[in-house]
């Protein structure tokens, strides 16, 4: 991949995809994001194609990446998936996972105006103002209700089913990141492999097989006004139990010293108010395996980043910080089982 | 190097933060930056002058002085020769080394006591777990007490007080 040949590339692409010539400017690499880059690509005169935009945004994976190798589809899937939902979702225009065209996947999206609230804050931060935590909040929650309600049987998404049902959605996850955790691990973690063996050993029946965003919290949606805008970053999107994503929700990493999940709202609010949107009851047991599972997801993701770096792949110097967060996970992960329900 | 470890590396994180972030605009080259006062923080709690070049200055010293003694041991009025002994140094890597090959027999352990727990006397079984889980946990806190604070929240915005 070479970024000084990637205006041209695009142009060409574009071209290729529209019928007709297009000129696009410099681009500007955001610094958002651990794992895909991401570009802001303007285009003189706007594209009819996107709606006569005059930006877009492309996501590139690139092959020494976090997570690499990467496929652009699950977050294409899903994003076309959800395009007439009421969930906030930047229009998807074209992907692809050859690496020919960018020498890597990539995806061109709808660039939604708004900015992230950051899920990291340092001690001394002032929390968020509250009316506009409130309004933040309510429609955090909605979203996700929304998202987990949506019937997925007849969409793009369905492709990825693979055989999940709501017995088996569970343990499908742990023994996903178990693999990962054998494919990034660069030394032994027991306390990872006792964590692993009491999810296995716990494993709750789903309330219903639902679309996961797989990293839904601050920082991975544009919010403006105190209205959010569009949820982003599908990258880890897949079919699973709903409490999934509640679980990654309610970790303690992204209270940023408050007392709400995600800096936005109370728990008690969390579960009532999604509970009654989404139409079933969350599970407090559930709730807490999930966020057990979260914590080794998360660990699993920071041993990815160790690797990444330590085999030279990447020298993106975030890297080795997140590698430096494996024992406050597996920490977070032992107080968690050990909690009551 | 005369200066102490901890000071260079505040002092690097300090002038990175006030010449060079000060005059510098992109966003993800900001974050780097971040990224680097980060890696240096963490160096700062865990990391010191290397032991190989202070041992190696510090054996040629230990035999310049014993050979010394040995040669005006017979000397009248000849002032003593303090007798100093290069420490024994187990380097990083072998530290590094043994931690993995305890925690791998731990996880073995850990395996072997979730299939035999039923055939083992009830004490026995939970005082195995107790003493594995108890290193693992020990084995955390101290990494932890290791490590700065994160800065993610400067990494991922390239500002120095994000919100």
């Amino acid at each position: 991949m070479n970024e000084e040949l990637l205006p041209v590339q695009i142009a060409d692409y574009l071209q290729q995809q529209t019928g007709h010539a297009v000129q696009v400017g410099p681009l500007t690499r955001f610094a958002v994001g651990f794992s895909w880059k991401t570009y802001l690509v303007p285009i003189a005169g706007g594209l009819p194609e996107a709606g006569g935009a005059s930006e877009l945004i492309l996501r590139l994976g690139p092959s020494y990446g976090l997570f690499a190798p990467y496929s652009a589809m699950p977050e294409f899937l899903s994003m076309r998936s959800l395009e007439s939902s009421a969930i906030p979702v930047p229009k998807a225009y074209w992907a692809g996972d050859n690496t020919e065209t960018f020498g890597a996947p990539f995806l061109f999206s709808q660039k939604v105006n708004g900015a992230a609230v950051v899920p990291w804050v340092p001690a001394n931060t002032p929390p968020l103002d509250e009316a506009y935590r409130k309004s933040l909040g309510a429609e955090f929650i909605d979203a996700l209700a929304a998202l987990h309600s949506v019937d997925w049987s007849n969409q793009p998404i369905a492709q990825m089913a693979q055989g999940i049902n709501i017995e088996n959605a569970a343990l499908t996850n742990v023994l996903y990141w178990e693999k990962q955790i054998e494919r990034w691990a660069m030394r032994p973690y027991p306390a990872a492999q006792w964590a692993i063996r009491w999810l296995k050993d716990h494993c709750p029946v789903a309330p219903r097989v639902a679309i996961i965003h797989g990293d839904y919290r601050t920082g991975n949606f544009l919010e403006e006004n105190g209205h959010i805008t569009a949820i982003l970053d599908w990258e880890l999107v897949h079919l699973g139990d709903p409490h999934e994503d509640i679980g990654w929700v309610s970790m303690p990493m992204y209270m940023g010293g408050s007392p709400h999940f995600c800096r936005l709202t109370e728990p008690e609010w969390f579960y009532q108010r999604y509970s009654e949107k989404v139409g079933f009851q969350v599970s407090m047991a559930s709730a807490k395996y999930y966020r057990a599972f979260s914590l080794l997801k998360l660990a699993a993701t920071h041993m990815a980043a160790a690797r990444c770096f330590e085999e030279g792949r990447f020298n993106d110097l975030r890297m080795p910080a997140m590698g430096s967060q494996i024992a406050t996970c597996l920490r977070q992960l032992e107080k968690t089982i050990e909690s009551p329900i | 190097m005369n200066n102490s470890f901890p000071r260079l590396i505040d002092g690097m994180c300090a002038t990175l933060r006030t010449e060079v972030l000060s005059r510098l605009d992109d966003e993800f080259a900001r974050g780097q930056v971040f990224g680097i006062i980060n890696l240096l923080n963490t160096f700062k709690l865990r990391a010191d002058w290397s032991t190989d070049f202070l041992s190696q200055q510090v054996s040629i010293q230990c035999h310049a002085l014993e050979h010394v003694r040995s040669l005006i041991a017979s000397v009248p009025l000849a002032p003593k020769v303090a007798t100093l002994t290069p420490p024994q140094i187990v380097s990083p890597n072998e530290l590094l080394s043994l931690r993995d090959s305890a925690n791998l027999e731990i996880g073995k352990l850990l395996d072997w006591l979730a299939s035999a727990k039923e055939n083992l006397p009830e004490a026995t079984a939970l005082a195995i777990e107790s003493e594995l889980r108890q290193s693992m946990r020990r084995e955390i806190e101290i990494e932890l007490k290791s490590s700065p604070r994160p800065l993610f929240p400067e990494m991922s915005s390239g500002q120095e007080n994000p919100n």
